[in-house]
């Protein structure tokens, strides 16, 4: 296998960040778009402001200039597996709750759990070339369900909000990646 | 110094001079000039509906002695109206700036107090020392849902007003104008322009915040732009320009991801190459071979009726075979 900072490694590292770039950039588009349509068919108020919901990863970060790469390589991968467990729960509960009546709206959550699902993978890829390798996934039990109905939709709102600013957070994260020098790669003493 | 005293357009205002009794003689002037007995009550000075004009210094004096016995500096104004607020991003993700103004000036000194507040949190803005009127906070934390509540308050003497904003992080992103916007023409090409520009100096960090970047150009005798959006790059060449035309070309930029797009550019002229026409170089260089004069009238060639070459005589007598001919079939037929 290549060392971290071999140039074949470079390549695929810039290419996985040009490519997750792109994946972000449509994933946040097409978040944005059933955000919309989930608000309306759920009877939500776009405006209402919802509290920080349990399991639902917030994108909020301090201090994110001086992340290293792999910080933000292993914070984008928790939060990602956090929301594919979540969406997969939300599809399941909109199916219950809305059934055939709104097959487009479950299409859309299934197509935004889809890309979710690729970045994760995308992310798992770039800790491999960054010698570390992803975290494991055990242990990870499937996020706390909320009881009835209107909490249920309201978490779906905390999600698909929170999903929305992580995918913008993960664009800016990847250019950051694929910017040469410190931040970017491990350093030398890291490197096998 | 005499103490200010503020009082609202269109009050009534009774002025007391000092402790002397309300039948005591005394003179009231307003900016050294004496004030007519009519406008007195007694000692009291009354200023009914007042208006801006009667600000000023008023002192009272006491009749005999002409010692003075109140002075007051007399500012009339209006409490202030509901500020205007407006708060941008434009170094992202820095910070942002808040700044204000009020709608109708108040005409006299007003105190602004700002709040920043963040969930729970509360932020400080810290002021500019110029313009007064703003102030910028740093972001501690990117990416956040939850929205940024500003308040405004304006206060004066005569009341207080205040207004309030409440905005996502990403709705308030805004760059600046792209700078140093250059047009060319291109050599040999005579519908192309090319353009470039930089991204505005205050965009701390482009490559990890990319602009994306949109043109708008027309010839100056149409109204109607024509659109390019460029997703990178800080140049574009334009293919499709009228021959000939001057244009006008402007840029506006746009965070990748987020915000609204900026204000336009400066804007700038430039005309597409044109081949020099090939008959106005030969005229030039007979006119500097064969004349010492320097009039620019030279008489058009094809008005010539004869060679140089057929030319009979000399000097103003000077003839050429073709004239000739000419005048002498007219004589024979005069004979």
């Amino acid at each position: 296998m290549a060392g971290a900072d071999s140039p074949s490694a470079a390549l695929r590292r810039r290419d996985l960040c040009a490519r997750g770039i792109r994946l972000a950039g449509k994933m946040r588009s097409d978040v944005v778009d059933l955000l919309d349509a989930y608000v309306e068919r759920q009877g939500l108020d776009a405006s209402a402001s919802v509290a920080a919901v349990e399991g639902v990863p917030p994108a909020a970060v301090e201090r994110w200039d001086e992340q290293t790469g792999t910080q933000r390589l292993l914070e984008n991968l928790a939060a990602y597996r956090a929301f594919r467990a979540l969406l997969a729960q939300m599809l399941e509960e909109q199916r219950e709750q809305l059934g055939e009546a709104d097959a487009a709206l479950g299409r859309a959550l299934a197509a935004v759990l889809l890309q979710v699902s690729a970045f994760a993978y995308h992310l798992e890829e770039l800790l491999r070339l960054e010698s570390r390798g992803p975290p494991s996934e055990e242990g990870d039990g499937p996020p706390p369900q909320p009881q009835g109905v209107f909490e249920q939709k309201l978490r779906g709102l905390g999600v698909l909000r929170e999903l929305a600013q992580w995918a913008v957070r993960s664009a800016r994260d990847l250019r950051q990646l694929a910017k040469p020098g410190p931040g970017s790669a491990p350093s030398p003493t890291e490197s096998p | 110094d005499s103490p200010v005293q503020y009082e609202r357009v269109g009050a009534d205002v009774t002025m007391k001079c000092g402790s002397m009794d309300w039948d005591a003689a005394v003179t009231w002037t307003a900016n050294g000039t004496d004030i007519d007995e009519s406008r007195l009550n007694g000692s009291y000075l009354i200023l009914k509906n007042v208006d801006l004009t009667q600000s000023g210094q008023y002192s009272c004096y006491e009749g005999s002695s002409w010692h003075l016995k109140y002075q007051t500096s007399l500012r009339v104004g209006t409490p202030p109206r509901e500020p205007v607020l407006m708060c941008r991003s434009n170094n992202y993700p820095k910070g942002f700036y808040c700044s204000w103004h009020l709608p109708t000036p108040t005409y006299i000194p007003n105190t602004f107090n700002i709040s920043v507040i963040h969930g729970t949190k509360e932020m400080v803005c810290e002021k500019d020392a110029v313009p007064k009127n703003r102030c910028h906070i740093r972001y501690l934390q990117l990416f956040s849902t939850v929205k940024y509540k500003v308040t405004l308050t304006v206060t004066n003497a005569l009341g207080k007003n205040f207004t309030t904003l409440t905005f996502d992080e990403f709705a308030i992103v805004k760059p600046d104008p792209p700078e140093s916007v250059v047009a060319k023409p291109v050599p040999n090409n005579p519908r192309r322009l090319e353009v470039s520009w930089q991204n505005p100096s205050s965009w701390p960090d482009p490559e990890s915040f990319p602009l994306k970047f949109f043109l708008r150009y027309r010839p100056l005798i149409l109204d109607q732009w024509q659109h390019v959006e460029l997703s990178d790059g800080t140049s574009h060449t334009i293919t499709d320009a009228y021959a000939g035309k001057e244009y006008i070309i402007q840029v506006a930029a746009k965070d990748n991801d987020i915000g609204t797009w900026s204000d336009w550019s400066v804007a700038v002229h430039a005309t597409p190459w044109t081949e020099e026409p090939k008959h106005l170089t030969t005229e030039a260089q007979i006119t500097e071979t064969t004349s010492a004069s320097t009039s620019s009238f030279m008489a058009p060639p094809t008005t010539k009726i004869c060679d140089k070459g057929a030319m009979v005589g000399s000097g103003a007598m000077a003839v050429c075979w073709t004239a000739g001919l000419v005048v002498a079939a007219y004589s024979v037929l005069f004979i």
